[in-house]
């Protein structure tokens, strides 16, 4: 078995919070640069940027297709994926639940371009992905499953979008895979004790919206080689593979 | 009642003096919730928000509404580039160490309503 590093929250420029310089090619750059082997894209309620990304990655570094579902109750739930395609599929039915924006909505929001692996501009989404859909926690958790995806509680630690933070307790009955702590809590097992009662492996992820942001918080996965399936028999302890304490 | 009149009545904390605009503002309208995407449906223009959510898109979202100031209730405090969002978008912001019930309850004495009253 090997350890990889993986960085499994990292937005790009179509999510309106995180800078616009968040893209591809930048991406892929301070990852490799941060040493990490794996990576995932994971933008507000679509997945229209993986491909790019995974385009530039090429043989270099695996890049996971992700998406970070804002649920109705304000939860942030990170759907991880075998594929683009499959990520794809889960945004379309998550796309399916947001409003379209106004004419107010870019200058407060921020802006929404859909890159290619250049980072050229090729449409501008016109979904609200900034905010919440109309799919509860359990739903949400439902879809990535239906799309053969990973479900992982995003940021259970901040009070701000976290699963605990909003809805007070942590929603067992709704079948996450992991929970995840964000680059706020210090490394080492004695801080991660309070989040490992839940009973699932518990992922470290920077949540990037700046380049600065690519790896400051990583999880160690103990697999053959990085990779959606090794992922996750890692989440599962399965065949060897396991989420280190790192 | 005046924004400015009111705060100071309740001893807000004003976390946003650079919005000077706002204070002369006659508030009679408010809203409590810690639900964004209800916010955005529902808060009155011109109205006062009382929220215990502290992030960015609070700015966002009472801007988007229309919103004349918001009130960080339990003594919650947002990061600097919130307040920086705000003071950019001339929206005034307030903390309370005073919890969401007390607050609404005394905004209601000074005449500052629901939608709906």
């Amino acid at each position: 078995m090997n350890v990889c590093f993986a960085d499994l929250h990292v937005h790009t420029a179509l999510s309106p919070c995180a800078d616009n310089a968040m893209t591809p090619p930048v991406i892929v750059g301070a990852a490799l640069t941060e040493r990490l082997g794996m990576i995932a894209v994971c933008d507000h309620n679509s997945a229209r940027n993986v491909a790019a990304v995974q385009e530039v990655a090429g043989d270099h570094l695996v890049v996971l297709a992700g998406m970070e579902i804002t649920t109705v109750e304000e939860c942030h739930v990170v759907g991880l994926f075998a594929g683009a395609a499959a990520a794809e599929a889960a945004g379309a039915e998550v796309g399916a639940c947001l409003e379209i924006i106004d004419d107010a909505y870019e200058t407060l929001f921020g802006e929404q371009p859909v890159l290619d692996a250049d980072g050229r501009e090729t449409a501008r989404e016109r979904l609200a992905l900034a905010t919440a859909t109309s799919l509860d926690v359990n739903a949400a958790v439902a879809l990535v499953h239906r799309h053969g995806g990973l479900a992982v509680a995003a940021h259970v630690d901040r009070r701000s979008f976290g699963v605990i933070g909003q809805l007070g307790f942590f929603p067992a009955e709704a079948g996450f895979d992991a929970v995840e702590l964000s680059r706020h809590v210090p490394a080492g097992p004695e801080h991660e004790a309070e989040y490992a009662v839940y009973g699932l492996p518990v992922l470290r992820s920077s949540d990037a919206h700046h380049v600065h942001d690519v790896g400051a918080a990583r999880t160690e996965v103990i697999c053959e080689r990085p990779g959606f399936d090794e992922l996750s028999l890692a989440v599962r302890g399965l065949e060897g593979r396991r989420i280190g304490d790192a | 009642m005046k924004l400015e009149d009111i705060a100071r009545e309740l001893g807000f904390t004003e976390l946003t003096p650079e919005v000077s605009g706002s204070r002369d503002a006659e508030i009679d309208r408010g809203y409590a919730s810690d639900l964004l995407s209800d916010v955005l449906a529902h808060a009155p223009e011109d109205g006062l928000l009382v929220t215990l959510q502290v992030h960015l898109n609070v700015i966002a979202v009472a801007s988007h509404a229309q919103m004349a100031a918001v009130v960080f209730a339990g003594d919650r405090r947002p990061e600097d580039d919130v307040l920086a969002k705000a003071v950019a978008e001339g929206l005034s912001l307030y903390s309370s160490p005073a919890d969401t019930f007390d607050i609404v309850g005394r905004l209601y004495a000074l005449g500052v309503k629901g939608s709906h009253a």
